[in-house]
Protein backbone atom coordinates (compact mmCIF):
# COMPACT_ATOMS: atom_id res chain seq x y z
CA UNK A 1 0.00 0.00 0.00
CA UNK A 2 1.51 3.62 -1.26
CA UNK A 3 1.64 6.43 1.22
CA UNK A 4 -0.67 7.70 -1.04
CA UNK A 5 -3.53 5.46 -0.16
CA UNK A 6 -2.83 5.68 3.58
CA UNK A 7 -3.29 9.09 3.34
CA UNK A 8 -6.48 8.55 1.75
CA UNK A 9 -7.45 5.91 4.12
CA UNK A 10 -6.65 8.36 6.97
CA UNK A 11 -8.61 10.68 5.49
CA UNK A 12 -11.71 8.52 5.29
CA UNK A 13 -11.55 7.04 8.73
CA UNK A 14 -11.09 10.78 9.84
CA UNK A 15 -14.52 11.87 7.76
CA UNK A 16 -16.36 8.79 9.44
CA UNK A 17 -15.27 9.61 12.84
CA UNK A 18 -16.50 13.20 12.19
CA UNK A 19 -19.76 12.02 11.01
CA UNK A 20 -20.48 9.39 13.80
CA UNK A 21 -19.94 12.09 16.23
CA UNK A 22 -22.34 14.46 14.61
CA UNK A 23 -25.08 11.64 14.10
CA UNK A 24 -24.55 11.07 17.73
CA UNK A 25 -24.85 14.15 18.90
CA UNK A 26 -27.95 15.18 16.59
CA UNK A 27 -29.67 12.02 18.38
CA UNK A 28 -29.03 13.42 21.62
CA UNK A 29 -30.11 16.86 20.74
CA UNK A 30 -33.27 15.19 20.03
CA UNK A 31 -36.49 17.47 21.83
CA UNK A 32 -38.32 16.23 24.44
CA UNK A 33 -41.08 15.38 22.70
CA UNK A 34 -44.70 14.09 22.61
CA UNK A 35 -46.58 12.02 24.67
CA UNK A 36 -50.56 12.09 25.17
CA UNK A 37 -51.31 14.99 23.12
CA UNK A 38 -54.90 13.19 22.35
CA UNK A 39 -55.25 12.91 25.93
CA UNK A 40 -54.42 16.43 26.72
CA UNK A 41 -56.95 17.14 24.14
CA UNK A 42 -59.97 15.50 24.96
CA UNK A 43 -59.29 17.05 28.71
CA UNK A 44 -59.82 20.45 27.24
CA UNK A 45 -63.22 19.44 24.62
CA UNK A 46 -66.10 20.89 26.08
CA UNK A 47 -69.37 18.50 26.33
CA UNK A 48 -71.83 20.37 23.96
CA UNK A 49 -74.76 22.18 26.22
CA UNK A 50 -77.81 19.14 26.37
CA UNK A 51 -81.20 20.88 25.50
CA UNK A 52 -82.74 20.72 29.36
CA UNK A 53 -85.82 22.58 30.45
CA UNK A 54 -87.17 25.62 29.08
CA UNK A 55 -87.15 27.17 32.20
CA UNK A 56 -85.19 30.52 32.21
CA UNK A 57 -82.59 30.88 35.24
CA UNK A 58 -82.98 34.05 37.16
CA UNK A 59 -80.74 35.50 39.29
CA UNK A 60 -80.44 38.62 41.93
CA UNK A 61 -78.63 41.59 40.07
CA UNK A 62 -76.15 41.61 42.55
CA UNK A 63 -72.77 42.92 42.26
CA UNK A 64 -70.43 40.21 41.86
CA UNK A 65 -68.29 39.31 44.41
CA UNK A 66 -64.79 37.41 45.16
CA UNK A 67 -64.92 34.09 44.05
CA UNK A 68 -63.40 31.44 46.79
CA UNK A 69 -59.77 30.58 44.70
CA UNK A 70 -57.63 27.90 46.56
CA UNK A 71 -53.91 29.20 44.98
CA UNK A 72 -51.02 26.63 44.78
CA UNK A 73 -48.78 27.43 47.39
CA UNK A 74 -46.12 24.30 46.79
CA UNK A 75 -44.96 22.01 44.12
CA UNK A 76 -43.20 18.65 44.54
CA UNK A 77 -42.01 16.65 41.82
CA UNK A 78 -40.24 13.39 42.74
CA UNK A 79 -39.29 12.37 39.46
CA UNK A 80 -37.26 15.57 38.94
CA UNK A 81 -36.23 16.41 42.04
CA UNK A 82 -38.45 19.68 42.44
CA UNK A 83 -39.90 21.26 45.52
CA UNK A 84 -40.73 24.71 45.01
CA UNK A 85 -42.64 27.90 46.32
CA UNK A 86 -45.16 28.57 43.68
CA UNK A 87 -46.43 32.45 43.72
CA UNK A 88 -49.34 34.32 42.05
CA UNK A 89 -49.00 36.02 38.61
CA UNK A 90 -50.50 37.42 36.32
CA UNK A 91 -49.50 39.46 33.16
CA UNK A 92 -46.48 41.30 31.95
CA UNK A 93 -48.49 44.71 31.18
CA UNK A 94 -45.61 45.63 28.50
CA UNK A 95 -44.98 42.02 26.61
CA UNK A 96 -48.58 40.87 27.40
CA UNK A 97 -46.94 37.68 28.45
CA UNK A 98 -47.38 35.53 31.47
CA UNK A 99 -45.17 36.74 34.29
CA UNK A 100 -42.73 34.07 34.52
CA UNK A 101 -41.61 34.86 38.42
CA UNK A 102 -38.05 36.86 38.16
CA UNK A 103 -36.47 34.12 40.27
CA UNK A 104 -35.65 30.75 38.60
CA UNK A 105 -36.27 28.48 41.75
CA UNK A 106 -40.00 29.75 41.91
CA UNK A 107 -42.64 28.80 40.11
CA UNK A 108 -45.65 31.05 39.12
CA UNK A 109 -49.53 30.44 38.74
CA UNK A 110 -52.00 32.39 36.53
CA UNK A 111 -53.88 34.00 39.41
CA UNK A 112 -56.88 34.72 36.43
CA UNK A 113 -57.15 31.30 35.96
CA UNK A 114 -58.78 28.37 38.15
CA UNK A 115 -56.80 27.33 41.46
CA UNK A 116 -56.81 24.53 42.88
CA UNK A 117 -60.31 24.25 43.57
CA UNK A 118 -61.58 24.14 40.51
CA UNK A 119 -64.24 21.81 38.63
CA UNK A 120 -63.22 22.73 35.78
CA UNK A 121 -60.37 24.27 33.02
CA UNK A 122 -56.60 24.26 33.24
CA UNK A 123 -54.59 25.42 36.31
CA UNK A 124 -51.61 26.85 35.23
CA UNK A 125 -48.29 26.76 36.07
CA UNK A 126 -44.83 28.24 34.74
CA UNK A 127 -41.33 27.73 35.60
CA UNK A 128 -37.99 28.90 34.42
CA UNK A 129 -35.81 26.02 32.20
CA UNK A 130 -32.67 28.09 33.05
CA UNK A 131 -31.37 31.79 33.11
CA UNK A 132 -28.36 33.33 31.67
CA UNK A 133 -28.17 34.58 35.25
CA UNK A 134 -28.76 32.46 37.58
CA UNK A 135 -28.32 28.65 35.84
CA UNK A 136 -30.49 26.17 36.06
CA UNK A 137 -34.31 26.87 36.66
CA UNK A 138 -37.12 24.87 38.70
CA UNK A 139 -38.37 23.12 35.96
CA UNK A 140 -35.05 22.56 34.04
CA UNK A 141 -36.10 19.07 34.24
CA UNK A 142 -39.56 19.35 33.24
CA UNK A 143 -39.23 17.29 29.65
CA UNK A 144 -38.26 14.17 31.17
CA UNK A 145 -41.36 13.99 32.51
CA UNK A 146 -43.70 10.71 31.82
CA UNK A 147 -46.98 9.42 31.63
CA UNK A 148 -47.67 7.67 35.35
CA UNK A 149 -45.72 10.03 36.64
CA UNK A 150 -47.11 11.68 40.06
CA UNK A 151 -46.89 15.19 41.59
CA UNK A 152 -48.21 16.98 44.39
CA UNK A 153 -49.66 20.39 44.97
CA UNK A 154 -50.44 22.17 48.13
CA UNK A 155 -53.02 24.79 48.18
CA UNK A 156 -53.26 27.93 50.64
CA UNK A 157 -55.38 25.84 52.34
CA UNK A 158 -52.77 23.44 53.45
CA UNK A 159 -54.03 20.71 51.68
CA UNK A 160 -52.38 18.64 49.59
CA UNK A 161 -53.46 17.59 45.91
CA UNK A 162 -51.91 14.54 43.91
CA UNK A 163 -51.67 14.68 40.30
CA UNK A 164 -50.87 12.28 37.67
CA UNK A 165 -49.06 13.07 34.21
CA UNK A 166 -51.20 12.39 31.58
CA UNK A 167 -49.26 13.79 28.54
CA UNK A 168 -46.19 15.81 27.63
CA UNK A 169 -46.05 17.42 24.59
CA UNK A 170 -43.69 20.26 22.87
CA UNK A 171 -44.29 22.59 20.50
CA UNK A 172 -42.86 26.06 18.81
CA UNK A 173 -43.32 29.17 20.43
CA UNK A 174 -45.44 30.12 17.52
CA UNK A 175 -47.90 27.44 16.95
CA UNK A 176 -48.61 26.80 20.16
CA UNK A 177 -52.58 26.34 21.41
CA UNK A 178 -52.21 28.62 24.25
CA UNK A 179 -56.26 29.07 24.41
CA UNK A 180 -56.36 25.33 25.04
CA UNK A 181 -53.31 25.13 27.93
CA UNK A 182 -55.52 28.80 29.42
CA UNK A 183 -59.14 27.47 29.40
CA UNK A 184 -61.21 27.43 31.82
CA UNK A 185 -63.72 24.52 30.83
CA UNK A 186 -63.34 21.16 29.96
CA UNK A 187 -62.11 18.69 32.88
CA UNK A 188 -60.00 19.68 35.99
CA UNK A 189 -56.19 19.48 35.13
CA UNK A 190 -52.40 20.73 36.22
CA UNK A 191 -50.43 22.59 32.91
CA UNK A 192 -46.79 22.92 33.82
CA UNK A 193 -45.21 24.86 30.68
CA UNK A 194 -41.54 25.90 30.62
CA UNK A 195 -39.24 26.77 27.64
CA UNK A 196 -37.12 24.22 25.60
CA UNK A 197 -35.89 22.76 22.15
CA UNK A 198 -33.27 24.75 20.36
CA UNK A 199 -31.75 27.47 22.11
CA UNK A 200 -31.50 30.46 20.15
CA UNK A 201 -27.94 31.94 21.32
CA UNK A 202 -28.66 35.72 19.74
CA UNK A 203 -32.03 35.95 20.97
CA UNK A 204 -31.28 34.80 24.36
CA UNK A 205 -34.54 32.20 23.65
CA UNK A 206 -35.76 28.95 23.24
CA UNK A 207 -37.55 28.15 20.42
CA UNK A 208 -40.17 25.70 21.96
CA UNK A 209 -42.49 25.39 24.97
CA UNK A 210 -42.39 21.76 26.68
CA UNK A 211 -46.05 21.66 28.33
CA UNK A 212 -47.10 19.01 30.66
CA UNK A 213 -50.67 17.89 31.57
CA UNK A 214 -51.79 16.48 34.88
CA UNK A 215 -55.40 15.16 36.03
CA UNK A 216 -56.12 14.99 39.62
CA UNK A 217 -55.01 11.59 40.71
CA UNK B 1 -105.19 59.23 31.26
CA UNK B 2 -105.73 56.21 29.36
CA UNK B 3 -105.05 57.47 26.37
CA UNK B 4 -102.22 58.89 27.79
CA UNK B 5 -100.93 55.52 28.96
CA UNK B 6 -101.56 53.95 25.45
CA UNK B 7 -99.43 56.05 23.75
CA UNK B 8 -96.51 55.76 25.85
CA UNK B 9 -96.32 52.16 25.72
CA UNK B 10 -96.99 52.87 21.91
CA UNK B 11 -94.14 55.11 22.30
CA UNK B 12 -91.97 52.59 24.34
CA UNK B 13 -92.08 50.07 21.62
CA UNK B 14 -91.48 52.40 18.56
CA UNK B 15 -88.34 53.28 20.53
CA UNK B 16 -87.32 49.16 21.23
CA UNK B 17 -88.05 48.55 17.26
CA UNK B 18 -85.76 51.18 16.06
CA UNK B 19 -83.32 49.99 18.80
CA UNK B 20 -83.30 46.06 17.56
CA UNK B 21 -82.72 46.98 13.75
CA UNK B 22 -79.41 49.15 15.47
CA UNK B 23 -78.72 45.28 16.67
CA UNK B 24 -78.59 43.74 13.26
CA UNK B 25 -76.24 46.66 12.00
CA UNK B 26 -73.97 45.40 15.20
CA UNK B 27 -73.70 41.40 14.34
CA UNK B 28 -73.46 40.93 10.63
CA UNK B 29 -72.52 37.22 12.58
CA UNK B 30 -72.00 34.01 10.15
CA UNK B 31 -74.64 32.57 8.73
CA UNK B 32 -75.12 29.61 10.97
CA UNK B 33 -75.28 31.69 14.42
CA UNK B 34 -79.09 31.72 14.29
CA UNK B 35 -79.91 31.84 18.07
CA UNK B 36 -79.33 34.75 19.85
CA UNK B 37 -78.49 35.17 24.11
CA UNK B 38 -81.01 37.36 25.39
CA UNK B 39 -81.10 38.52 29.15
CA UNK B 40 -83.59 40.53 30.85
CA UNK B 41 -83.08 42.91 33.21
CA UNK B 42 -85.61 44.47 35.44
CA UNK B 43 -84.88 48.11 36.53
CA UNK B 44 -88.63 49.39 37.40
CA UNK B 45 -88.77 49.97 41.25
CA UNK B 46 -91.27 48.42 43.20
CA UNK B 47 -93.46 46.70 40.02
CA UNK B 48 -92.88 42.58 40.34
CA UNK B 49 -93.71 41.46 36.47
CA UNK B 50 -94.56 38.14 34.47
CA UNK B 51 -93.31 38.58 31.21
CA UNK B 52 -94.83 37.44 28.03
CA UNK B 53 -92.89 36.37 24.90
CA UNK B 54 -94.95 36.03 22.20
CA UNK B 55 -98.20 35.35 24.64
CA UNK B 56 -96.43 33.07 26.46
CA UNK B 57 -95.61 33.50 29.94
CA UNK B 58 -91.63 33.38 30.36
CA UNK B 59 -91.29 34.60 33.54
CA UNK B 60 -93.21 34.29 36.40
CA UNK B 61 -93.16 36.90 39.18
CA UNK B 62 -90.27 38.63 37.95
CA UNK B 63 -88.50 41.08 40.50
CA UNK B 64 -87.08 44.20 40.40
CA UNK B 65 -83.64 44.10 40.62
CA UNK B 66 -83.58 40.57 39.11
CA UNK B 67 -81.64 38.99 35.76
CA UNK B 68 -83.25 36.68 33.71
CA UNK B 69 -81.56 34.58 31.37
CA UNK B 70 -80.02 34.41 29.08
CA UNK B 71 -82.32 32.68 26.87
CA UNK B 72 -81.30 31.45 23.35
CA UNK B 73 -83.82 32.60 20.83
CA UNK B 74 -84.11 32.08 17.28
CA UNK B 75 -83.56 34.96 15.26
CA UNK B 76 -86.95 36.60 14.02
CA UNK B 77 -89.60 38.51 15.33
CA UNK B 78 -91.03 38.88 18.97
CA UNK B 79 -94.01 40.12 21.04
CA UNK B 80 -92.55 40.74 24.53
CA UNK B 81 -95.43 41.60 27.49
CA UNK B 82 -95.04 42.82 31.08
CA UNK B 83 -97.96 42.13 33.22
CA UNK B 84 -98.59 42.70 37.14
CA UNK B 85 -98.25 39.04 38.39
CA UNK B 86 -101.32 37.63 37.52
CA UNK B 87 -102.72 39.44 35.30
CA UNK B 88 -103.55 38.55 32.04
CA UNK B 89 -102.06 39.87 28.61
CA UNK B 90 -104.74 41.73 27.70
CA UNK B 91 -103.74 44.09 30.26
CA UNK B 92 -100.16 44.58 29.96
CA UNK B 93 -98.65 47.35 31.82
CA UNK B 94 -95.72 47.28 29.16
CA UNK B 95 -95.21 45.70 25.55
CA UNK B 96 -93.33 45.68 22.70
CA UNK B 97 -94.28 43.95 19.24
CA UNK B 98 -92.36 42.81 16.72
CA UNK B 99 -89.07 43.25 18.31
CA UNK B 100 -86.57 42.05 15.67
CA UNK B 101 -83.91 39.62 17.49
CA UNK B 102 -80.92 39.47 14.99
CA UNK B 103 -78.92 36.49 14.76
CA UNK B 104 -75.69 35.41 16.87
CA UNK B 105 -76.20 38.35 19.00
CA UNK B 106 -76.54 38.65 22.62
CA UNK B 107 -78.52 41.04 24.00
CA UNK B 108 -79.63 42.57 27.36
CA UNK B 109 -83.20 43.65 27.01
CA UNK B 110 -84.01 46.10 30.23
CA UNK B 111 -87.45 47.53 31.51
CA UNK B 112 -86.47 50.68 32.94
CA UNK B 113 -87.59 53.98 33.60
CA UNK B 114 -86.37 57.01 31.26
CA UNK B 115 -85.23 59.86 32.44
CA UNK B 116 -88.83 61.49 33.39
CA UNK B 117 -89.62 58.62 35.08
CA UNK B 118 -91.91 56.34 32.80
CA UNK B 119 -91.64 52.71 32.55
CA UNK B 120 -89.76 51.39 29.04
CA UNK B 121 -88.32 48.44 27.85
CA UNK B 122 -85.02 49.38 25.33
CA UNK B 123 -82.55 46.14 24.30
CA UNK B 124 -78.86 46.72 24.51
CA UNK B 125 -75.95 45.31 22.66
CA UNK B 126 -73.56 42.68 25.29
CA UNK B 127 -69.52 43.48 23.71
CA UNK B 128 -68.82 40.34 23.71
CA UNK B 129 -65.50 40.12 22.23
CA UNK B 130 -62.47 38.64 24.24
CA UNK B 131 -60.88 40.98 26.91
CA UNK B 132 -57.06 40.70 26.54
CA UNK B 133 -55.44 38.74 29.13
CA UNK B 134 -55.32 40.37 32.83
CA UNK B 135 -58.24 42.82 31.64
CA UNK B 136 -62.18 42.84 32.25
CA UNK B 137 -64.76 44.54 30.72
CA UNK B 138 -66.83 47.30 32.64
CA UNK B 139 -70.52 48.56 31.16
CA UNK B 140 -72.08 51.04 32.62
CA UNK B 141 -76.16 51.74 31.26
CA UNK B 142 -77.82 54.57 32.60
CA UNK B 143 -81.34 53.19 33.04
CA UNK B 144 -82.45 55.43 35.89
CA UNK B 145 -84.57 58.33 36.49
CA UNK B 146 -82.06 60.76 36.72
CA UNK B 147 -80.29 63.25 34.84
CA UNK B 148 -77.03 62.81 33.17
CA UNK B 149 -74.18 61.45 35.68
CA UNK B 150 -70.28 61.11 35.79
CA UNK B 151 -69.35 57.28 36.85
CA UNK B 152 -65.98 57.65 38.89
CA UNK B 153 -63.40 55.14 40.12
CA UNK B 154 -61.53 55.38 42.89
CA UNK B 155 -62.79 59.36 42.89
CA UNK B 156 -61.70 59.98 39.03
CA UNK B 157 -64.43 60.12 36.60
CA UNK B 158 -63.81 57.38 34.19
CA UNK B 159 -67.44 57.91 32.26
CA UNK B 160 -68.67 60.92 31.87
CA UNK B 161 -72.10 63.05 31.10
CA UNK B 162 -73.88 59.47 30.82
CA UNK B 163 -77.72 60.18 29.86
CA UNK B 164 -80.52 57.55 29.94
CA UNK B 165 -80.78 55.16 28.10
CA UNK B 166 -77.36 55.04 27.36
CA UNK B 167 -74.30 52.96 27.92
CA UNK B 168 -70.28 53.33 28.40
CA UNK B 169 -67.52 50.72 28.70
CA UNK B 170 -64.42 50.52 28.52
CA UNK B 171 -61.18 47.43 29.40
CA UNK B 172 -59.64 48.28 32.10
CA UNK B 173 -57.11 45.99 34.41
CA UNK B 174 -59.07 42.83 36.90
CA UNK B 175 -59.39 43.80 39.69
CA UNK B 176 -61.49 45.67 42.57
CA UNK B 177 -62.54 48.93 42.28
CA UNK B 178 -64.44 51.32 44.95
CA UNK B 179 -66.68 52.79 42.09
CA UNK B 180 -69.43 55.67 42.94
CA UNK B 181 -72.30 57.89 40.38
CA UNK B 182 -72.74 61.47 40.67
CA UNK B 183 -74.82 64.12 39.06
CA UNK B 184 -72.68 65.29 35.72
CA UNK B 185 -70.07 67.47 36.70
CA UNK B 186 -70.50 67.30 40.25
CA UNK B 187 -69.22 65.91 43.46
CA UNK B 188 -72.85 65.21 44.48
CA UNK B 189 -73.13 61.37 45.11
CA UNK B 190 -76.17 59.79 43.39
CA UNK B 191 -75.17 55.83 43.88
CA UNK B 192 -72.55 54.42 46.09
CA UNK B 193 -69.20 54.18 46.31
CA UNK B 194 -69.78 50.17 46.25
CA UNK B 195 -66.75 47.86 45.75
CA UNK B 196 -67.17 47.18 41.99
CA UNK B 197 -65.20 42.97 41.65
CA UNK B 198 -64.36 43.18 38.20
CA UNK B 199 -63.17 39.39 36.95
CA UNK B 200 -60.70 39.14 34.28
CA UNK B 201 -61.85 37.57 31.25
CA UNK B 202 -65.45 38.91 32.32
CA UNK B 203 -67.63 41.34 31.56
CA UNK B 204 -69.95 43.34 33.91
CA UNK B 205 -73.09 45.25 33.13
CA UNK B 206 -74.21 48.10 36.29
CA UNK B 207 -77.27 49.13 35.68
CA UNK B 208 -77.92 52.38 37.20
CA UNK B 209 -81.83 51.47 38.08
CA UNK B 210 -84.62 53.70 40.02
CA UNK B 211 -85.71 57.37 40.56
CA UNK B 212 -83.31 59.99 41.68
CA UNK B 213 -87.14 61.65 42.59
CA UNK B 214 -88.33 58.64 44.15
CA UNK B 215 -84.73 57.99 45.89
CA UNK B 216 -85.15 54.76 44.38
CA UNK B 217 -81.79 55.05 43.00
CA UNK B 218 -79.88 51.49 42.71
CA UNK B 219 -77.89 49.43 40.66
CA UNK B 220 -78.41 45.93 38.83
CA UNK B 221 -75.47 43.79 37.75
CA UNK B 222 -74.88 41.50 35.20
CA UNK B 223 -72.18 39.55 34.19
CA UNK B 224 -70.97 38.05 31.15
CA UNK B 225 -68.15 35.08 31.71
CA UNK B 226 -66.02 33.32 28.66
CA UNK B 227 -64.61 36.63 27.13
CA UNK B 228 -61.26 35.72 28.56
CA UNK B 229 -57.63 35.49 26.24
CA UNK B 230 -54.66 33.30 26.74
CA UNK B 231 -51.51 35.28 27.24
CA UNK B 232 -49.13 36.36 24.29
CA UNK B 233 -46.54 34.00 25.59
CA UNK B 234 -44.60 32.03 28.30
CA UNK B 235 -41.53 32.75 28.06
CA UNK B 236 -39.42 30.91 31.07
CA UNK B 237 -35.46 30.57 30.17
CA UNK B 238 -32.96 32.47 28.41
CA UNK B 239 -29.93 30.36 29.43
CA UNK B 240 -29.74 27.80 27.02
CA UNK B 241 -28.15 25.33 28.84
CA UNK B 242 -31.41 23.09 28.26
CA UNK B 243 -30.80 23.94 24.21
CA UNK B 244 -31.88 20.55 22.34
CA UNK B 245 -31.08 21.98 18.66
CA UNK B 246 -27.43 21.59 17.16
CA UNK B 247 -24.43 24.44 17.00
CA UNK B 248 -22.94 25.95 13.74
CA UNK B 249 -19.71 23.62 15.19
CA UNK B 250 -22.12 20.50 14.61
CA UNK B 251 -22.63 21.75 10.64
CA UNK B 252 -18.59 22.41 9.83
CA UNK B 253 -17.76 18.80 11.76
CA UNK B 254 -20.45 16.92 9.78
CA UNK B 255 -18.99 19.27 6.46
CA UNK B 256 -15.75 18.41 6.82
CA UNK B 257 -16.79 14.55 7.44
CA UNK B 258 -18.21 14.63 4.32
CA UNK B 259 -15.43 16.32 2.89
CA UNK B 260 -12.82 13.76 4.13
CA UNK B 261 -14.99 10.60 3.31
CA UNK B 262 -14.83 12.08 -0.82
CA UNK B 263 -11.61 13.77 -0.52
CA UNK B 264 -9.92 10.15 0.36
CA UNK B 265 -12.81 8.03 -1.82
CA UNK B 266 -11.38 10.24 -4.84
CA UNK B 267 -7.70 9.92 -3.91
CA UNK B 268 -7.96 6.12 -3.54
CA UNK B 269 -9.74 5.46 -6.62
CA UNK B 270 -7.42 7.72 -9.03
CA UNK B 271 -4.56 5.52 -6.85
CA UNK B 272 -5.89 2.64 -8.43
CA UNK B 273 -6.75 3.70 -11.77
CA UNK B 274 -3.40 4.91 -12.18
CA UNK B 275 -1.56 1.63 -10.96
CA UNK B 276 -3.48 0.05 -14.07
Amino acid sequence: MTVRNRGALAAMAAGVAALTVATLVACGAQPAGTVGAEEANTLASVPSATAGAPSVPVTAGELPVDPEIIPPVRLVIPKIDVTATVNAVGINGRTNEFEVPPSVDEIGWYRYGPGLETRAGSVVVAGHVDSARQGRGAFFRLGELNQGDTLTATGSDGQTRRYRVVAREEYRKTRIPLDRYFARDGKPRLTLITCGGPFDAKARKYRDNIVVTAVPA
Amino acid sequence: MQLSYFRRVAAGGAVAALAFAGVGAFTAGPAYAATSKVSVVHGIPDTPVDVYVNGKKTLENFKPGDVAGPLNLEEGDYDIALTKPGEPIGSAILKVDNAAVPGGANISIAAHLDAAGQPKITPFVNDVSKVDAGKARLIVRHTAAAPAVDVRAGGTPVFKGLTNPNEAKGDVDAGTVKADVVLAGTDTVAIGPKDLNLKEGTATIVYAIGSAEGKTLGVVAQTITGLHSAPGGVPSGDGGQAGTGVDTWWYVLTGAGVLLLLGGGVRLATARTGRK
